[in-house]
């Protein structure tokens, strides 16, 4: 079998939640060997957080390891039971940072120092260690120990402010969306790099990830519009500057989508060419040389009447049907899909497997989010579904950190591996 | 100067707004990042905001710089015979080609993967495109919001009464964009290691399917699809500290109720230092007062009897929280409130963030020198900090302006080569 590109390292994962625990989900999907530490005495609350696997009569299964928000950002990983707030528990921790190449964490900075995990302390024991914190404002400054998570970080990072229709506050865009790509692709990119720099040096370093930096990083021109120019950008709904028309429109009902039945079409129109095609596979060819639509500039004057005129076009057609007949004609348009089209209906999704379904001895099979680009050569893949709570503490401590079973007793009667 | 994580690392690209930011990732970094550009530029050159000073152009739009930090840029017709000679002789003397065009084009224009990779093979091949080099839409025409919208995200935001909503930023350009930086370097290391390049094969609709949060897990372990569910999230009805609270100058949004945090008594404490606690002091509401949360509320709406003795008074309680956040600056809520341990985020508008104290106080914004334009222009920093190899951001590229210097060293090199 081929070797993967991260065969041989091992990585200490410290975090929870979303954003470090999906970071480090994908080193343990490029070969990693990733352990999970943690402990009921602070549990990961995503292991208490639905959707949660169905029992046969459909009421939720019961346990801390049939959370579907959990296992899916944690498969391919051991999970150890280690408390951290006695000091037998800092102790191991460091015997297996000391046996680690990488280490990562995004627990606030407070806990950070409660714990003595902080860089100098870890690369005192381990000087080519590359140590990952990924607190939410960052290891310093005024702000350091503000209160947050995902759902307080989609708000102050601008992405409220700046998503959705200007009629409507700011309220959101209904997930804490920084947690599941931003944060965590960032935290590897970086991860990765200092390894490269480390197989080229021997040298371990600290890589910080304030996660508000990393999301405005990521926010297209809004921040550097006011530096660069002092104007202040705002939500402008589903509309582009270069595109018209550009955004979602009705089509019929879909009553198969469990839940969410109405059903709409993005569409995006970067020339005449394409516009000219909408409105010949919509059956009003005339409508593109009117004079309120017939050039970008009318188009763009004009965006809320084009858009009720092309809706109640589109809300005649099945969005798969006008999907494929604008595809057809080079058009960019896809279906505002749900999760059942992702997992069940969506032909291309199915025809490349990109989700991976794994046996989990509590929740039975189930879907994980696979590996977020396929590698010809080195292709990743989840070796294991999401462990139980504490299910390789017995290996790690004998394994890894060289424990023998008289002192792994002592440890689990003084309550250092809860 | 301080070392690069990614010195020495020689990337091509050949990437328009999808796979621009995924090059810039790498250029801060440290890796020669050349792009290659036809004549007058892609769509992202073209796309407002331009910088206020000049006239709009090619070297002034706003959206190319933040994708484009650090690069080279060289123009080159890849529609012509000399120009498609001089891209593959680029290509083949990098480490990583990055390109972001439709499945077949550059094969179409001598710069595929198959071909590329028999004179070298330890390149790393990384295509970014929708939906993937395979599979039965594999050469739908993508936009962003056709990438939001077929990979789940869209259907999770807004109010139920409007059309789904896109999120702000090329936001399936830019996971798509992320992810692909960190298979790069994957597949880098491995190359490094062995000698073996690889194909990078990125479908944005994949790239962004984690962002869906929960709603996958949903439908398959519940059968059902979450919805967007827009101000009032999954509540039959607003609970007082819970959502988005206009302010003298923005908004502020609360979680005081949620299980993290001091919790709603405190921010009573701070209305009624303020003289704005009304009767929150008086039954019925002080009961309801001293114990609202999350877990509070699920208890009264499942109990019909305590629902009716509580539920009726939020509305009350509400409009006073309303008030009191109504009475200050968005900023004064987000920072008074979390200096009280309160669950509070400002909803940053771009001004706030320019000016945000801690992004201030941690030096986070880089300044870049604009020769051209006389000017220095501040940027959004960087998403990290390497402590050993930092990132350093530099001045996006003017179309073209790398073209000589980058073939008169390609040239010196091929000379090398045939001594």
């Amino acid at each position: 079998m081929t070797k993967l590109p991260l065969d041989g390292i091992r990585v200490a994962d410290f975090s929870w939640f979303g954003a470090g625990p999906i970071g480090a989900q994908t080193l343990a999907t490029f070969g990693a060997e990733v352990i999970r530490i943690e402990s009921e005495a602070k549990l990961d609350s995503l292991r208490l957080a639905g959707p949660f696997a169905l029992n046969p009569d459909g009421t939720p299964k019961s346990s801390y390891n049939v959370s579907g928000y959990f296992n899916n950002f944690n498969a391919g990983k051991l999970s150890m039971q280690l408390n951290l707030n006695v000091e037998r528990g800092q102790e191991i921790a460091y015997r297996l940072i000391e046996n680690s190449d990488i280490f990562l964490t995004n627990f606030t900075p407070r806990v950070v120092d409660k714990w003595n995990l902080r860089y100098e302390q870890l690369a005192a024991i381990n000087p080519r260690l590359i140590a990952a914190y990924a607190p939410m404002q960052g290891l310093e400054g005024p702000h350091r120990d503000f209160l947050g998570f995902g759902a307080v970080l989609t708000p102050v990072t601008g992405i409220s402010q700046m998503s959705g229709f200007r009629n409507r506050p700011p309220f959101g865009i209904g997930t804490n969306y920084p947690d599941y790509v931003i944060n965590p692709g960032h935290s590897c990119v970086a991860i990765l790099a200092a390894l490269r720099y480390r197989n080229r040096t021997g040298k371990g370093q600290c890589v910080e990830l304030p996660q508000v930096e990393s999301v405005v990083n990521a926010l297209g021109t809004a921040v550097a519009d006011y530096l660069a120019n002092g104007t202040v950008q705002t939500r402008t709904g589903n509309r582009n500057p270069v595109a018209s028309p550009h955004g979602a429109l009705p089509c019929t009902s879909d009553p198969e989508s469990v839940g969410s039945t109405d059903r709409w079409i993005a569409i995006a129109c970067y020339d005449e060419a394409q516009w000219r095609a909408l409105c010949d596979v919509l059956g009003a060819t005339e409508l593109s040389g009117e004079a309120r639509f017939a050039t970008f500039a009318a188009r763009k004057a004009n965006e809320d009447e084009l858009e009720s005129t092309l809706g109640v076009l589109t809300a005649a057609w099945n969005a798969e049907e006008l999907m494929a007949a604008l595809q057809a004609k080079d058009v960019p348009a896809g279906v505002v899909q749900n999760a059942q089209d992702m997992l069940d209906r969506d032909p291309h999704m199915k025809a490349r497997g990109y989700y991976q379904f794994l046996d989990h001895p509590e929740t039975g099979l189930a879907a994980y989010d696979g590996p977020s680009a396929v590698l010809s050569v080195t292709p990743g893949r989840h070796r294991s579904p999401a462990p139980l709570l504490g299910e390789h503490t017995l290996d790690v401590c004998q394994r890894i950190i060289g424990l023998d079973m008289d002192e792994i007793a002592t440890l689990l009667a003084e309550g250092v591996l809860v | 100067m301080a070392d690069k994580s990614l010195q020495g690392l020689r990337v091509v690209e050949f990437t328009d707004e999808l796979g621009s930011y995924c090059g810039r990732l790498l250029a801060d970094l440290g890796a020669e990042v050349v792009k290659v550009e036809p004549p007058g530029g892609g769509r992202e050159r073209h796309t407002p905001p331009f910088y206020h000073t000049v006239a709009p152009g090619p070297d002034t739009s706003l959206a190319f710089w933040v994708h484009n930090t650090s690069k080279k840029s060289v123009v080159l017709d890849l529609e012509s015979v000399r120009g498609q000679a001089q891209a593959r002789a680029l290509a083949l003397s990098a480490d990583v080609v990055l390109e972001d065009n439709p499945v077949g084009y550059m094969a179409a224009h001598a710069l595929g993967y198959e071909s590329l990779r028999l004179e070298r093979p330890a390149l790393v091949y990384t295509s970014i495109t929708g939906f993937g080099q395979t599979g039965p839409h594999a050469r739908y025409a993508y936009s962003d919001i056709v990438g939001q919208a077929m990979a789940g995200v869209m259907t999770l935001a807004g109010e139920p009464a409007d059309p789904p909503n896109m999120i702000y930023g090329q936001q399936a350009n830019v996971s798509a964009s992320i992810q692909a930086a960190q298979a790069t370097l994957l597949a880098v290391l491995h190359a490094e290691a062995t000698g073996e390049g690889q194909l990078v094969d990125v479908s944005a609709q994949e790239a962004q399917s984690m962002n869906q949060e929960t709603a996958m897990q949903q439908w398959d372990l519940q059968k059902t699809n979450r919805k967007r569910t827009g101000e009032k999230g999954a509540l039959p009805l607003p609970l007082p500290g819970l959502g988005v609270y206009p302010t003298t100058d923005g908004y502020v949004m609360c979680f005081v109720i949620a299980p993290a945090g001091a919790g709603f008594p405190v921010l009573v404490d701070w209305m009624r230092e303020k003289g704005m606690a009304d009767d929150l002091d008086d039954e019925p509401y002080k009961d309801v007062c001293e114990n609202l949360n999350f877990g509070f509320f699920t208890q009264v709406a499942s109990d019909p009897v305590r629902g009716a003795a509580v539920i009726p008074h939020l509305a009350h309680v509400n409009q006073l929280v309303t008030a009191f956040f109504a009475s200050m600056t968005a900023t004064e809520a987000y920072e008074e409130g979390q200096r009280r341990l309160l669950l509070h985020g400002i909803v940053s508008t771009p001004k706030d963030l320019a000016e945000n104290a801690q992004l201030r106080a941690r030096n986070w914004f880089a300044q870049l020198e604009f020769d051209y334009l006389n000017a220095v222009i501040e940027f959004p920093g960087a998403p990290y900090r390497l402590s050993e190899t930092p990132v350093q951001i530099g001045r996006p590229p003017r179309l073209g302006e790398h073209t000589d210097e980058v073939f008169a060293s390609l040239t010196r090199a091929a000379g090398g080569r045939t001594k």
